[in-house]
């Protein structure tokens, strides 16, 4: 069973065991006796299963590195389809069509190389050569690889798109106010397909499914006067539907995330506020304080002053004094002279 | 901002027109001869907009110069006319109300309604006064603007603080200055004792 070209990483010796399994079946076989006979038999057997067992796992192992070739030839395609778009001539269906498919198949991939997986181990605690074991191992891991790396271009892809989107969606506002109802559609559409959450996606596309097959209906009847106003309202009306749901959705979340920031603003004032309130605090106990030194300096003055006073006003006896000692003075200057 | 009409319908499973369980509808700021036939417009286009409602979904219709919300809900459908400034969120949190509501006080009994009925739901009319004030319905939109209220003053505090501060700077200037004064003054009454105690 010949193994896929593109799985180079190892080599194909299913040619050699096929060869060795004749040989040693022929040397069984060359022995006489039935337990030769029956256990070549059973080795034979052995070894056909052993074979078929490999040959299996070479066909699925092929089978899914084919898939990994053709996902990645649309992944491609997809790439060159998400650079080319331009403002005006969106292939909004193909891309989301091929993205649709890229993904089926990358689950579908993903689910089969876990199968693989499984099924290599289940067959591995079969009485299997080592060799055998780690080349599907080899097999499996690098299968493995390539498909994380598909994915991750994938993914590369679909941002590059959500980029392209935004870009385009701004140069549309730039230059006309009503064709901005256009774009949420892809991004509500890729939304739910970048994200890959089976909640999230599940929720969401029923809903903008149903939503756009509804208002393309409810227009055109409403609209009684010309023909290309019910069509461009249809067109405007159909992608305003679809992000409906996300808007009010949208709309919800940034009510909350605004009544939390007021609320965190509100917090930092009140901390603002108690620090100068703090602050002013020191200054008033400054002022007590120095309304407590003025006090008692004024005290003490007047302590000073009342002394003052006293003296000022006992003052005279010492008066007295002076004057009898100076009268004496004169006198005996007096006595001296005359 | 304005709310015209509250309706509750019951959607049919496809195909048929939905049929009107409770209508409410304020058309005093039409002449008098209008007032009918914009009855009829509303019934119309409220049914027309309910058909083309899906289940557990919400749609906005803009219309002349209203917009008509619809809420769909298991096949009990919510619709509001409002005019354009009325703001779409609290519409629809709304309309989820007169929902409830209309269970609460009904239960399932809505469900095997076959005709329009006739008999008015006096909490649907009084919703419609009520809820003219876009803030009465969304109580998102009451805290918000309860919280901007709280902020200017808060706002207004701090000015009347930073004032409050600085007239205690001025304080705190002038009672330093008077401690000095006072202290010179005791210096000087000091002085004056030591120098003229020997006269």
């Amino acid at each position: 069973m010949p193994v896929k070209v593109a799985l180079s990483s190892f080599r194909d010796r299913t040619q050699e065991f096929q060869s060795v399994a004749e040989r040693l079946r022929k040397s069984f076989s060359s022995r006489p006796g039935q337990n030769g006979a029956s256990s070549s038999r059973s080795r034979a057997e052995e070894q056909r299963s052993v074979v078929a067992h490999q040959s299996e796992f070479n066909r699925r192992a092929s089978k899914i590195g084919f898939g990994i070739h053709q996902t990645s030839q649309k992944l491609s395609k997809l790439a060159k389809l998400a650079k080319r778009t331009s403002v005006f001539d969106d292939p909004t269906m193909e891309i989301q069509e091929i993205t649709a498919v890229i993904k089926q198949d990358i689950t579908a991939l993903n689910s089969a190389v876990v199968d693989l997986q499984l099924f290599c181990n289940s067959r591995n605690e079969g009485s299997i050569s080592s060799d055998t074991s780690s080349h599907s191992t080899t097999v499996v891991d690098d299968l493995k690889n390539r498909l994380m790396s598909t994915t991750k271009e994938f993914k590369d892809v679909l941002t590059m798109r959500t980029e392209n989107l935004k870009v385009h969606e701004n140069r549309r506002q730039l230059f006309s106010s009503t064709a901005s109802k256009d774009s949420p559609n892809p991004f509500a559409r890729q939304r739910p397909l970048a994200i890959k959450s089976a909640a999230g996606a599940s929720n969401n596309l029923p809903q903008w499914a149903n939503g756009s097959a509804s208002s393309s209906q409810l227009f055109p009847r409403k609209q009684m006067d010309g023909e290309s106003q019910p069509l461009l309202q249809d067109q405007q009306q159909q992608q305003q539907m679809v992000p409906l749901q996300d808007t009010y959705m949208q709309s919800r979340a940034e009510a909350l995330q605004n009544v939390e920031s007021t609320i965190h603003e509100l917090g930092t004032i009140f901390n603002q506020l108690a620090t100068l309130v703090s602050q002013q605090g020191e200054i008033a106990i400054r002022i007590d304080e120095n309304m407590d030194d003025t006090l008692a300096n004024v005290e003490g003055a007047q302590g000073a002053l009342l002394k003052y006073l006293n003296s000022i006003s006992s003052n005279r006896w010492l008066m007295i004094k002076i004057f009898f000692v100076l009268i004496v003075f004169l006198m005996v200057f007096l006595f001296f002279v005359a | 901002m304005k709310i015209t009409s509250l309706l509750v319908l019951k959607c049919q499973p496809e195909g048929s027109d939905p049929v009107i369980l409770a209508n409410a509808s304020d058309v005093t700021h039409f002449g008098y001869f209008q007032r009918s036939s914009i009855r009829e417009f509303i019934v119309f286009v409220s049914r027309t907009v309910a058909k083309r409602t899906p289940s557990g979904q919400r749609q906005s219709v803009q219309h002349e110069e209203y917009m008509v919300h619809s809420y769909n809900r298991n096949g009990l459908c919510a619709i509001g006319f409002m005019d354009g400034h009325y703001p779409v969120r609290s519409a629809f949190s709304l309309l989820n109300q007169v929902l409830d509501e209309y269970q609460k006080s009904f239960g399932e009994s809505w469900r095997a309604a076959q005709a329009d009925s006739t008999q008015t739901w006096p909490y649907l009319d009084e919703a419609l006064t009520k809820f003219q004030d876009p803030a009465e319905a969304d109580k998102l939109l009451k805290i918000q603007r309860e919280l901007d209220e709280t902020k200017i003053i808060l706002h207004k505090t701090i000015d009347s603080v930073l004032a409050r501060g600085e007239k205690l700077d001025s304080l705190v200037e002038k009672s330093s200055d008077l401690s000095a004064a006072s202290q010179m003054f005791y210096n000087q009454a000091k002085r004056n004792n030591q120098c003229c105690s020997i006269l």
